[in-house]
């Protein structure tokens, strides 16, 4: 590959960093897998690069899709990291016990049972969660990223968004 | 949503949620929202669906990637496609068959001289937003690291067969990060790195071979400006991914500095 291939890679790519990174960080849960996946993933979208024919404003939703192959690839070797999972909540439940002001303490409950909520989906709910709430993508642009149809979006969507409700609804009538 | 007989046929979640995502046509939309004016329980899961969409909004972040992370990037990037330039081209600029297709191809059209000047001037901006992409890898910016330009300046000494001018715009918001050698256009030049909040802008100068123009050119490249003008003394060109009108600011002061120093 030429530099000036290299610079229009970056160019259309690297826009979309902080995109690939949330995705990421949702699908693997921590902040140093995280970046390993991001990284992972920029070298294979460099590889596939002369297979990308799309517009510029395509670029982010073609990333997301090696973002998140890259992501189930890597849990696929990270199986049995039920440990890790544990000690994070009694982080979180400490951190809310934390003798701070009622309101902070009120936020930072829904944002508890939001995160354990989102946490507790499985992978192919969580994503489309973070793809259309977060990344703002279309059910189309889901559909490519997640490669299932749009009807699968939907409906995923539906049955992702139910569960979230009812933590909330749980978490309110504790 | 219609009715047969006295019988409401509801829509179903996924379909609310479709129409609350936009993603519903516009005759279906206008339906459910007909719908929704009389159906309590219908309203109901919409405004249950528009809290957690604000809870969502106000508690699940989203996330930047450090700079680290970019940098990073960026550099496994440039290994691994320099790693693919060595088994493509064994000898020569990598420019250069790029250089001369283009050339070629417009020669076939017919103008010869046009053709000449339009590769080369391409293969420069291409080779100065290379520059550019390379000096943002950790350790590349500079080889004299200072604000200061009466630091700056003197180093260019004795490096150069030119005494480039040196600013310093930090009270105008640019301030001047260093200075370091760059080999473009098959010869070395001096290249000054200004930041600009997250944005770093790089400029190249060497002793002007044309006559002047003042009003800078622009070319963009995939997120990059180029802007290039040429003064009595200078040729210079800058680039950077900083917003164009920004940019068109700092050119002025450069500019302006120019001038004054003259």
């Amino acid at each position: 590959m030429d530099s000036s291939a290299l610079a229009r890679f970056e160019a259309v790519v690297l826009p979309h960093l902080d995109a690939a990174y949330t995705l990421a960080r949702y699908l693997t849960r921590n902040a140093h897998d995280a970046e390993d996946v991001v990284q992972d993933a920029c070298l294979r979208a460099l590889k596939y690069f002369d297979g990308f024919r799309g517009e510029a404003a395509s670029a982010r939703a073609w990333l997301l899709t090696i973002v998140r192959n890259t992501a189930h690839t890597w849990r696929g070797r990270q199986r049995g990291d039920a440990l890790t999972t544990e000690f994070d909540e009694t982080q979180h439940s400490e951190a809310v016990v934390d003798d701070s002001p009622e309101g902070l303490l009120l936020k930072q409950d829904a944002k508890h049972t939001l995160d354990r909520a989102l946490e507790q989906l499985a992978p192919e709910f969580r994503e489309v969660i973070v793809l259309r709430e977060l990344e703002g993508l279309s059910y189309k642009e889901i559909s490519e990223v997640a490669g299932v149809p749009v009807g699968t979006v939907m409906s995923r969507l539906s049955r992702a968004r139910a569960r979230l409700q009812e933590a909330l609804r749980e978490a309110e009538g504790r | 949503m219609k009715r047969r007989g006295a019988e409401v046929i509801h829509p179903g979640e996924a379909q609310l949620d479709l129409y609350l995502d936009g993603e519903l046509a516009a005759v279906d939309a206008r339906e459910l929202e007909a719908h929704l004016a009389q159906c309590a329980e219908c309203a109901r899961f919409r405004e249950e669906r528009l809290a957690l969409r604000a809870a969502i909004k106000a508690n699940v972040p989203t996330f930047e990637a450090s700079d680290t992370l970019r940098q990073r990037v960026r550099a496994s990037l440039r290994t691994a496609a320099s790693g693919q330039t060595q088994r493509r081209f064994t000898f020569g600029g990598w420019w250069r068959p790029l250089a001369m297709a283009a050339s070629l191809a417009i020669v076939a059209i017919g103008s010869w001289n046009l053709a000449i000047e339009r590769a080369a001037g391409s293969a420069l901006a291409d080779d100065l937003l290379a520059s550019h992409i390379r000096s943002l890898m950790p350790g590349h910016l500079t080889d004299v690291l200072s604000s200061d330009q009466h630091t700056v300046k003197p180093w260019f000494n004795g490096r150069l067969d030119y005494s480039p001018p040196v600013h310093d715009f930090a009270g105008r918001g640019y301030p001047l990060l260093g200075g370091r050698l760059d080999y473009v256009d098959e010869r070395t030049v001096a290249v000054l790195a200004y930041g600009r909040r997250q944005h770093l802008i790089n400029v190249y100068l060497w002793p002007a071979t044309r006559s002047p123009s003042v009003a800078p050119k622009t070319r963009d490249r995939q997120g990059y400006h180029e802007l290039h003008w040429t003064t009595a003394d200078y040729t210079y060109w800058v680039v950077s991914d900083l917003g164009l009108a920004e940019l068109h600011d700092f050119v002025q002061l450069v500019q302006q500095a120019d001038t004054l120093a003259r």
